[in-house]
C-alpha cells in the first residue's frame, strides 16, 4: 500500500442542469453549486482555505482570471490556489496532495457553464481555433471520430457492436429525472443506428450533450471529513496522463487508444485494488467509443476486445457491472470543465447509498474518469465509501 | 464563415509554399527527423535547429471520418477529414477531396492537391490514381 493522501470528498452540489439556465450567468451558477457542496459538507465559505476553480466568466483582475478571484470576491484569505486543466479530477488530485502536504486543510472546486452555449452547431469549446486544426473543418467529435475509425479498422470491429453502449447510458437518462435528458427514449439500438451522422462512425446519439449547469466539491482530510458525520468518501487512488496538447496534433489511435492505463495501473497500486473491486464506473462518455476504450484502459478486457466484453457483462443499472448510472455526459450533463465533476458527484452519491432510484445496491468502490483519446489525456479516480 | 489560417512567425512559411504549390514541413538539421506542426525545438531530440523541407507531396490515409455536420458554416458537407502520413515521416491533419473521396480510407495511397479558399491555398489530398492502396 502506498502513501496515498488520506482525504475524502466531504461534499458535492450540482446546480439544475438543463440546456441552457435562463436569466443566469456562470459565476451565479457556480456560486449556487458552491454553497450546496458547502452545506453538503456541514461547512461555510469560512472553513474553506483553497480553490480550484478557474474562473469561468469576467474577472476583471489585469491577469488572466484565475481561482483567486472567488478568493477575492468571497472575501477569504487562501492559502492554496490552483488553475487546473480541467477541473474535477486533476483539481481533486491537486487537491489532496496540497492538504496532505499541509498546504491547506479543506478546497473548495467548482465550474461549470451558464448563460455561454449560444445556437451554435458545437460549443465554441469543441472547436479549437488552430491554423492546423480549423482549417480543414476539425472539431472535437472529428478527433475522437479519427480515433475510432482507426481503432475499429485495425480490430475489425463492427460499429453497432460499440454504439449499443449509447443505448445504455441513455437509458440511464431516460430515466433521471435529474437529466438534461429526462424522459428522453427509451432507445434500443436501432434508433442509435439510424440518428443522424455527425462524423462517421459517430451518429447524433454517439455524442455527447454541450449544455448548462455547474457543479462544486470540497475536498478535506479523511479525519476533518469524519467530523462533519456525514457518510465519509475517500479518495483512494487516482491518476493522470498527458500525451499532447489536445486538438492541435491529430490524435493517433496507436499513441492514445490506450491513454489512462498507465494512470489506473498507479490507481490500482495506490489502493490496493484492482478493476475487481469496482462496483460502479462513471466513465467519461464524449462518445460510445470512449466507453469501450476505457473499459479496456481499466484492465476489464484486453485491447481491442471491449466490444467482446459487452456481450458477456451487463453494463446497465441491475447489471453486474454498472456504468454512468445518471446517463453521463450523453444524457444527464456535459458542461464543459465542470463535467468531470459531475462524474465524481455520481460516484459520491453511489457510494453515499443517496442515489435514489438508481441506487447501485452496496456500491462500496467507484471509479470516475475524465477525457480521452482524442483529448489526449485522461485522468482518474477512486472512490471508496467508509 | 469558414476558418482561414492565420499564419504566425513560425507557421508562415508553411502557408507560403502552400501558395506556391509546395508541401513544406520541418526536418531536424540534428537527428533528421521529420515533423508537424512545427515547435521551436525538435520533439524527438529537443535541437533547436531545423529547416524547412518540400514533400513530395504522397502520403498513406492513417485515419478518416466523414464529416456530416460542420462545426461552422462555410464547410460544404459531406467532407472527409484525415489524416495523412506523408512519405518524409510527418503527418498532417487535412481534407481528401475529389471523385471517390467518401470512400477513401485508412491505407489508401493519397496525393496532395491545391486547394484555394479565399485568400489562402490549402494542401488538401486526393486518391493516388497510381497506387491503389498502401501496399501497391
Amino acid at each position: 500500500m502506498s502513501s496515498f493522501p488520506k482525504v475524502a470528498v466531504a461534499g458535492v452540489g450540482v446546480t439544475r442542469q438543463a440546456r441552457r439556465l435562463e436569466g443566469q450567468d456562470t459565476l451565479q451558477a457556480c456560486l449556487e453549486a458552491a454553497r450546496l457542496a458547502l452545506d453538503d459538507a456541514g461547512m461555510t465559505f469560512d472553513d474553506v482555505d483553497g480553490i480550484a476553480g478557474r474562473w469561468p466568466g469576467p474577472g476583471g483582475t489585469v491577469f488572466h482570471p484565475g481561482s483567486l478571484d472567488w478568493g477575492s470576491m468571497l472575501g477569504l484569505p487562501l492559502r492554496w490556489i490552483s488553475d487546473t486543466y480541467p477541473q474535477g479530477i486533476p483539481a481533486a488530485l491537486e487537491a489532496a496532495a496540497a492538504i496532505e502536504a499541509g498546504l491547506c486543510s479543506s478546497v473548495l472546486v467548482l465550474g461549470g457553464q451558464a448563460g455561454e452555449l449560444g445556437e451554435g452547431a458545437v460549443a465554441p469549446y469543441t472547436r479549437p481555433d488552430n491554423e492546423f486544426v480549423a482549417t480543414w473543418g476539425a472539431f472535437t467529435a472529428a478527433q475522437f471520430a479519427l480515433v475510432a475509425h482507426r481503432y475499429l479498422h485495425t480490430y475489425g470491429v463492427a460499429w453497432e457492436r460499440v454504439s449499443r453502449v449509447a443505448v445504455t447510458i441513455r437509458n440511464h437518462g431516460h430515466a433521471n429525472s435529474e437529466a438534461v435528458m429526462f424522459g428522453r427514449g427509451p432507445y434500443a439500438i436501432d434508433d442509435v443506428m439510424s440518428a443522424p451522422r455527425i462524423a462517421e462512425p459517430f451518429g447524433r446519439l454517439d455524442l455527447c450533450l454541450a449544455n448548462e449547469g455547474a457543479a462544486a466539491m470540497v475536498i478535506t482530510s479523511e479525519s476533518r471529513a469524519r467530523d462533519t458525520g456525514r457518510p465519509v468518501v475517500r479518495i483512494v487512488g487516482g491518476g493522470c496522463e498527458w500525451h499532447r496538447q489536445q486538438y492541435v496534433q491529430p490524435a493517433r489511435y496507436e499513441d492514445v487508444g490506450m491513454i489512462g492505463q498507465d494512470a489506473a495501473r498507479r490507481a490500482y497500486e495506490a489502493s490496493g485494488l484492482t478493476h475487481d473491486d469496482l462496483d460502479v464506473l462513471q466513465l467519461y462518455d464524449v462518445n460510445s467509443f470512449e466507453v469501450v476504450r476505457q473499459l479496456e484502459v481499466l484492465g476489464f478486457c484486453g485491447q481491442g476486445e471491449g466490444a467482446d466484453f459487452l456481450d458477456d457483462v451487463d453494463i446497465s443499472l441491475g447489471g453486474t457491472l454498472p456504468v454512468n448510472t445518471d446517463g453521463g455526459l450523453m444524457s444527464h450533463s456535459h458542461i464543459g470543465w465542470g463535467a468531470p465533476t459531475l462524474r465524481i458527484v455520481e460516484a459520491v452519491r453511489q457510494l453515499r447509498g443517496e442515489a435514489g432510484t438508481r441506487q447501485v445496491p452496496g456500491a462500496r468502490t467507484a471509479m470516475a474518469g475524465g477525457a480521452g483519446s482524442g483529448a489526449q489525456y485522461y485522468n482518474l479516480l477512486l472512490l471508496q465509501r467508509g | 464563415m469558414r476558418p482561414l489560417p492565420q499564419p504566425s512567425e513560425l507557421t508562415r512559411p508553411f502557408w507560403d509554399g502552400a501558395v506556391a504549390h509546395r508541401l513544406l514541413h520541418p526536418r531536424c538539421d540534428a537527428c533528421g527527423g521529420a515533423f508537424f506542426p512545427p515547435h521551436a525545438v525538435c520533439p524527438a531530440c529537443r535541437a533547436a535547429a531545423w529547416s524547412w523541407q518540400e514533400s513530395a507531396g504522397r502520403g498513406t490515409v492513417h485515419s478518416s471520418t466523414v464529416v456530416h455536420r460542420a462545426p461552422q458554416e462555410g464547410f460544404a458537407t459531406p467532407y472527409v477529414l484525415a489524416v495523412v502520413d506523408l512519405d518524409e515521416g510527418f503527418e498532417l491533419m487535412t481534407n481528401v477531396v475529389g471523385a471517390g473521396a467518401l470512400d477513401v480510407t485508412t491505407g489508401r495511397r493519397v496525393r496532395v492537391a491545391w486547394q484555394q479558399v479565399g485568400d489562402s491555398v490549402l494542401p488538401v489530398f486526393e486518391a493516388d490514381p497510381e497506387q491503389e492502396d498502401a501496399s501497391a
